[in-house]
């Protein structure tokens, strides 16, 4: 067959083993790295109902706002700057636009507005930026990325009215957005219900759904063999499998079936009943950290589980992956990682990145 | 009971999947015409053997699952037949001599990836 | 003229031999060729007399067709071509793209038949070589030839006919060698080889 059809592009996955008892473990760097997550899935084998804990827990996540038709300026003005964008941990990205297509904007909780636009839009706009590190032969995106917490940038000094001439007079870029804090007490003083008084807006809530399937066959899981050498699946096979639970993939498939001959990994064991919990929304880093907190206590219950699997997924239409590393759609715009958490404490951390992604950390 | 926890280890796998995975739904001129399983996996087989022939035809794929009432299904393809899957899907044009079109909706190297698509967030 | 690959070769004579230009709406295309030399192989050997190119042409197309659709039937539709048929010893020579030529080869071995409905010849295609150039093609060929000769000697049963393959076999060797001694003194590119040259030398 021709050479050229073989071909697929890249795709990235890091696995870690660690400890969540050692002091030099990352686990919280990396879940505060990731900024935008847009689903949450949970995994509880050998559990009947979500333990009352971790739905706690779910419930008090944060709410975020959905504000229509928001101009990009406005996160520069004085008011914004003073109140949310200074404070750190608020959230903000455009929402039902496309990053192949559309002009996408977020805003991190460092500050940071990045803008990734098309090349007509940055023209107009004539802010500096630098050319997509995803582009073909020719240049169509470029990436703009401003420091809101620069001391250059206050109110008033020259850069400040340059950046606010481009966003406001050049190309009034604006989107609908969603936004959350993560302050616990910011909502309550109303300075961002304030501010977003004179725009449409909705308070939304994450949405949970909770199933508990029947009769399911589990890999089994070593906590020793992370590479999947006997005692474990490999780290696809294993991913492969929480996708086709996720997505209620039937698993019991025959060798010889005409539509599908996907089968469990080996070594598997049957489980009588598991928990499959998802929550949906914008949802900070912030409250991925308490939830795995509170995973990491289930095992202080006596129960039959051997390990419990944590999945969060990003947003795949948002600038930025880990940290300020630009991510793109491509085919899938899949940037997700996986946590394992086992009973003594050890964890297993997947990453998983598309083709338009720096490696993750 | 436990041996002693594992010290840290962390392994990179470049391009780890050896299969592909797609979103797809069928869209057909005539809503209420129904369609079984396997006349969908062969109707993708036979735009196979019209674009790439008999050697394309036996290019195995599986179709993960299919809700026949939005006629949507999940596809998992080896990385060397992806190309020529989707682009025999693309170019399938009629069943049962009625217009139709294959609409790809995700396409990834991850099932888990499948499963949170923010592109259907509904707000 | 587009080059889709930049390689020149230059040689003090005026053929190009790895390159084959096609002319199209907009110009002149250069190529780079691959070409098969395949055996046809029938049960009567007095049945391979009505081979034609354009039978061959369309039956290679057809099996082309049918093992890669309409993806190999465009690829064998640009620079494919017949480009030389021995109706004696059943030799063709087939001209294909580079880029392309394994997927249309994988074709070859599923020809059962040659020729138009009702005068099929039934036969099957057997690959004996794979070159870059007219010139190595045409150097294998009258190799490939000599040794069939020779094969044939044990099975002649008549001193005549004995002789007759004693005389072909001494005439080619004799004209080869003195062609390509003749050649290799001038240059030692791969070039060379126009159709009409060639075919006076493998013709026995």
């Amino acid at each position: 067959m021709s050479p050229d059809l073989g071909k697929c592009s890249r795709s990235l996955l890091t696995c870690e083993k660690s400890n969540f008892l050692n002091e030099q473990s990352r686990h919280e760097v990396h879940v505060s790295r990731h900024c935008f997550n847009y689903k949450i899935s949970l995994l509880l084998p050998e559990c009947e109902v979500l333990p009352v804990r971790v739905e706690n827990v779910i419930h008090n996540f944060s709410s975020y706002y959905l504000v229509r038709d928001l101009p990009v300026y406005k996160f520069l003005e004085e008011k914004w700057l003073a109140t949310v964008v200074k404070k750190g941990s608020f959230y903000a990205l455009s929402c039902k636009t496309r990053i192949d297509e559309d002009n996408v904007c977020a805003l991190l909780p460092s500050g940071q507005l990045i803008l990734s636009l098309d090349k007509d839009t940055y023209e107009h706009l004539g802010l500096e930026g630098r050319p997509s590190l995803y582009s073909h032969k020719k240049v169509m995106r470029y990436v703009v990325s401003v420091d809101l917490t620069n001391k250059s940038l206050v109110p008033g000094t020259k850069r400040y009215q340059q950046v606010l001439l481009c966003l406001k007079e050049r190309v009034m870029l604006r989107s609908d957005f969603l936004l959350t804090t993560c302050h616990p007490g910011a909502d309550k003083d109303g300075a961002l219900h304030n501010l977003l008084s004179q725009y449409t807006y909705e308070e939304c809530r994450p949405t949970l759904h909770s199933q508990t399937l029947k009769n399911l066959f589990c890999p089994s899981l070593h906590h020793s063999d992370l590479r999947g050498k006997g005692l474990s699946c490999t780290p696809n096979q294993f991913l492969e499998w929480l996708g086709a639970v996720n997505l209620n993939i039937s698993c019991d498939n025959s060798a010889v079936s005409f539509l599908s001959t996907y089968m469990c990994p080996e070594p598997r064991a049957p489980v009588s009943q598991s928990v499959l919990c998802t929550v949906t929304g914008l949802i900070p880093p912030k409250d991925v950290c308490r939830l795995l907190k509170e995973l990491r206590c289930y095992f202080a219950e006596p129960n039959f589980a051997a390990w419990v699997s944590l999945t969060v997924h990003g947003f795949v239409d948002c600038p930025v992956s880990w940290g300020a590393a630009e991510h793109g759609f491509f085919k899938g715009g899949e940037n997700l990682y996986n946590f394992v958490c086992f009973k003594n404490q050890d964890y297993w951390l997947y990453k998983a990145t598309g083709s338009e992604d720096a490696c993750p950390p | 009971m436990e041996e002693k926890s594992a010290s840290y280890e962390r392994v990179v796998y470049k391009n780890p999947s050896e299969y592909h995975y797609m979103k797809i739904h069928l869209v057909l001129e005539n809503a209420d015409t129904s369609i079984s399983a396997e006349e969908f996996k062969y109707l993708i087989i036979s735009g196979l053997k019209d674009l790439y022939g008999e050697v394309g035809a036996a290019i195995p794929f599986d179709v993960l699952t299919f809700d026949q009432t939005a006629l949507s299904a999940i596809l998992r393809v080896f990385n060397s037949g992806l190309v020529k899957l989707w682009s025999a899907l693309t170019l399938t044009g009629s069943y049962a001599n009625k217009p139709c079109a294959f609409r790809v909706t995700q396409v990834s190297p991850f099932l888990l990836a499948l499963s949170g698509n923010s592109r259907e967030m509904e707000v | 003229m587009v080059r889709l690959k930049a390689r020149c070769v230059r040689t003090n004579k005026l053929f190009f031999p790895c390159f084959v230009s096609f002319l199209d709406g907009c110009g002149a295309c250069v190529y780079v060729c691959r070409y098969l030399l395949c055996e046809v192989c029938v049960s009567q050997r007095s049945k391979l007399q009505l081979l034609e190119e354009k039978a061959i042409f369309q039956a290679v197309k057809s099996a082309v067709a049918k093992a890669h659709g309409e993806y190999g039937a465009a690829l064998f539709s640009i620079g494919s071509k017949v480009t030389y048929l021995n109706a004696y010893t059943g030799v063709v020579m087939l001209r294909f793209r580079k880029a392309f030529y394994q997927l249309l080869w994988s074709a070859l071995p599923f020809i059962n038949s040659i020729g138009p409905q009702g005068r099929k010849v039934p036969c099957f295609f057997n690959c004996i070589y794979v070159g870059g150039t007219i010139k190595t093609c045409q150097k294998f060929l009258v190799r490939y030839d000599r040794q069939q000769l020779y094969r044939m000697l044990p099975h002649c049963k008549t001193g005549a006919e004995k002789q007759e393959v004693r005389r072909a076999v001494q005439t080619c060797s004799h004209s080869f060698y003195k062609a390509t001694q003749q050649e290799d003194d001038d240059d030692d590119d791969d070039d060379g080889g126009e159709e009409g040259e060639e075919e006076e030398t493998i013709v026995l």
